[in-house]
């Protein structure tokens, strides 16, 4: 649910340099100094420069903070916080049953961890940014004085219905499920509420108060007769020869891939179904990774433990066009990492690590990284 | 860093009691459960201190700290002191916690004399106190109001439920407490779209629950493995635990079923060119249109407005009525004679999520629009004059 750019294949993080040094010095254009209002803080991403976006959902917005936390960690040091539930918990003076932590991500480069918080459980929850620093203790992220930029959702549903008299408020929301930094815009995948539609949206950064923002709907079908616009669950940019584009995880569990570049406004798509996961599954976090001079893929799944997908055919497999049967597994090959059981969350640490939050003994919740397989 | 100041300024008198100091929870009228937190009793030597030297947060909490217990004392060791602001004031050093306090969490104090400016390397004793909010109320109140679509037959690949609350509740892990039951009162496995962020309305007060598509697409492998989350002919039950929490943490009055029976599946794009419509006879009598098949509830509601034929929209009051088969439109103001419109955006849904000329499943790709259209459909109708 959060996405980190600049691991995607050797050729892609060239691209986002270039793309880094020829905006050097803009990346904060734009901020102003005050305090951030979240109204919600759902799926968090790294930009360029320590610059941290968070979802806010309920308010149809992306907010970027420049979170100043630019020095380089130190090599070898590695993150775990035991009851890390408890901890928050206990920072935001509550009990561990009334927060929620939607996301978590690393910086890439303190290696900090930053997670979005709401504290309480209803429509007043207070939502936080909590930081984990690599020598585990917690601190509140102070939003009451930052550098900030707000992007307003392109085509965000509004506060009331029109054309009724008693102004009732909009129950319609867009629930942002995943958002993701890519050389120069913001790219993020949302779901209604009320209608079946997945839309995967592009706004520029910095923000800009012009512009509206690209929306498309990309449509794709496990058997090739039928296509629905099914919703986006988790997604990574990635590098497929020289083009770059974007792995989706779907809700019912194929992984689809599409070029980047057709994401024009308006625009239809049609992915490439590349996997088919098997059901009984929901993936939740999707990281991707080198290993041996290798590209993998890292997927969380609610049930199936982690997933180890090997890429290096995505170039040349066809798109799956046949049902799956038995038991099914079919396009890129995988392998289910048993150990890595109760991932909730998911995102790069290092080169040779990642960082998770996932259930241990008792019910607790714990942040560690873990070697990557 | 202590000796040092000891050396600066001279130890308190002996004659001082060991626990001088006092502990105050303070509630602050401001927002409710607000409690801010007063240490008195400091010597002027200890106040001039206090006062002098910028503190980072860390300084300050090995001064005095509020703990939110979590558990037992023991397993509370480790965890991180409540954030919150500190200050000192003529007499007091003060804390004010970031957040207000939570019913039921035990809050504790640690206030540690010996990490004064001042003290006497160590020697004071440490005191701590403890508080907590009364209990609140406790009585369930919060029910299931209303589920949409109404109908007790619904098609086989059913698209969404709408779950309506008589209050707000509490999100996270929803889905423990909603189950599909078949007529032997088996849970059907996974029948639902579940997703962490859980598609509430601002207010949670109504639920959106969507049935997986894996369950309902054809040629997806959930559909080809473990079949259809509801079968044609068949009964269920749509069952909402008791046990989910309201906004205040109270758990619901009472569970709820929703008993149902499954028919035929519906693929077929929405006909407009079927829908009756009904012009008022004037005056504020209502506008009616009648679908031949049920709508969702929330985008009838919101998708189909009525205008001028200038394109001025007409403000009044929709209803859906008839298990979403009927439309109605009373408008704020007198209806005045001339010519109107009733308008629909294509993107209105029936219960298996076919839209105006577009069914769910769009039968291959190339059939669709490559570009996203925000059309409309337009239906005039005229207001005679009396």
């Amino acid at each position: 649910m959060k996405r980190i750019v600049r691991y995607v294949g050797v050729a892609l993080a060239s691209l986002a340099v270039a793309a880094l040094s020829a905006n050097a010095a803009n990346w904060t254009a734009g901020m102003k100094e005050g305090p951030v209002a979240l109204k919600s803080a759902g799926p968090l991403a790294f930009g360029p420069e320590g610059i941290l976006f968070v979802a806010d959902t309920k308010a149809a917005a992306l907010v970027a903070i420049d979170t100043g936390d630019t020095k380089a960690a130190a090599d070898g040091k590695l993150l775990k916080v035991d009851g890390i539930n408890q901890k928050i918990a206990a920072l935001l003076g509550t009990a561990a049953d009334q927060i929620l932590i939607s996301d978590m991500v690393v910086n890439p480069t303190s290696r900090n961890a930053y997670l979005a918080v709401a504290r309480g459980r209803g429509p007043d929850a207070t939502a936080v940014i909590v930081r984990v620093k690599v020598d585990g203790q917690l601190e509140l992220f102070p939003l009451d004085k930052v550098k900030s930029s707000r992007g307003e959702l392109p085509d965000a549903p509004v506060e009331a219905i029109s054309g009724q008299s008693v102004r009732q408020s909009n129950p319609r929301q867009e629930s942002i499920t995943d958002i993701a930094f890519l050389e120069d815009r913001l790219l993020i995948a949302g779901l209604s509420n009320e209608e079946f539609s997945s839309t995967l949206r592009a706004i520029p950064f910095p923000f800009k108060t012009v512009g509206k923002g690209t929306s498309v709907e990309i449509y794709h079908g496990a058997h090739g007769k039928f296509e629905t616009r099914s919703p986006i669950r988790t997604f990574v940019p990635f590098k497929v020869g020289n083009e770059p584009t974007l792995l989706a995880a779907y809700t019912c569990t194929p992984l689809v891939q599409f070029p980047i570049k057709e994401l024009q406004p308006g625009a239809k798509i049609k992915g490439k179904t590349v996997a088919e996961l098997g059901n009984r599954n929901r993936p939740i976090d999707m990281i991707v990774y080198q290993k041996d001079g290798k590209d993998y893929l890292l997927l969380a799944n609610n049930s199936r433990g982690i997933m180890k997908i090997t890429t290096d055919s995505i170039e040349q497999t066809e798109s799956i066009t046949d049902p799956v049967r038995d038991g099914g597994k079919k396009g890129l090959s995988y392998e289910t990492i048993e150990a890595w059981k109760g991932v909730d969350q998911l995102d790069r640490f290092d080169k040779q690590h990642a960082a998770v939050l996932r259930r241990g003994e008792g019910g607790a919740l714990n942040l560690e990284s873990l070697a990557l397989p | 860093m202590v000796a040092l100041q000891s050396e600066l300024h001279p130890a308190a008198p002996a004659s001082e009691p060991p626990f001088r100091h006092s502990i105050r929870w303070i509630p602050d009228t401001s927002e409710k459960n607000r409690v801010v937190v007063e240490v008195t009793g400091f010597n002027k030597a200890e106040l001039a201190e206090l006062h002098k030297a910028p503190r980072t947060i860390q300084q300050w909490q090995r001064i005095l700290s509020v703990y939110a217990a979590q558990g037992d004392v023991i397993s509370d060791i480790g965890l991180p002191a409540m954030a919150g602001a500190y200050s000192v004031t003529a007499n007091a050093l003060r804390f004010e916690p970031q957040f207000a306090f939570a019913s039921g969490v035990k809050y504790r104090l640690a206030f540690h004399p010996s990490q004064l400016p001042g003290a006497r390397g160590g020697t004071s004793k440490s005191i701590s106190s403890e508080f907590q909010l009364p209990v609140r109320r406790s009585i369930p109140t919060a029910v299931v109001s209303r589920v949409h679509p109404t109908a007790d037959v619904l098609p086989e690949n059913l698209l969404k439920f709408y779950v309506h609350f008589s209050a707000p509740m509490s999100g996270g892990h929803v889905y423990e407490h909603i189950h599909l039951r078949n007529d032997a009162g088996k849970d059907v496995e996974l029948p639902f779209l579940e997703i962490d962020e859980e598609l509430w309305n601002p207010a949670m007060t109504r639920l959106t629950l969507f049935i997986d598509p894996g369950r309902i697409k054809r040629g997806v492998l959930p559909l080809e493995e473990i079949g259809p989350a509801l079968e044609e002919g068949k009964r269920y039950s749509l069952v909402i635990d008791k046990e989910w929490k309201d906004a205040d943490g109270v758990p619901m009055k009472e569970s709820f079923a929703k008993v149902f029976r499954v028919g035929p599946p519906d693929r077929e794009a929405i006909d407009t060119a079927r829908w009756k419509l009904s012009p008022p006879s004037g005056d504020l009598a209502p506008l009616v249109v009648a679908f031949p098949k049920p709508l969702d509830h929330a985008l009838a509601q919101r998708l189909i407005h009525v205008t001028r034929q200038s394109g001025e929209l007409v403000e009044g009051r929709a209803g859906v009525e008839d298990y979403e088969r009927r439309w109605t439109f009373v408008p704020d103001n007198p209806w005045k004679p001339g010519p109107y419109r009733l308008v629909v955006q294509t993107t209105i849904e029936d219960l298996a999520g076919n839209n105006i000329g577009k069914s769910f499943e769009v039968d291959l790709f190339e059939g669709v629009q490559r570009r996203i259209t925000n059309s409309t459909v337009k239906f005039p109708f005229e207001i005679r004059a009396p």
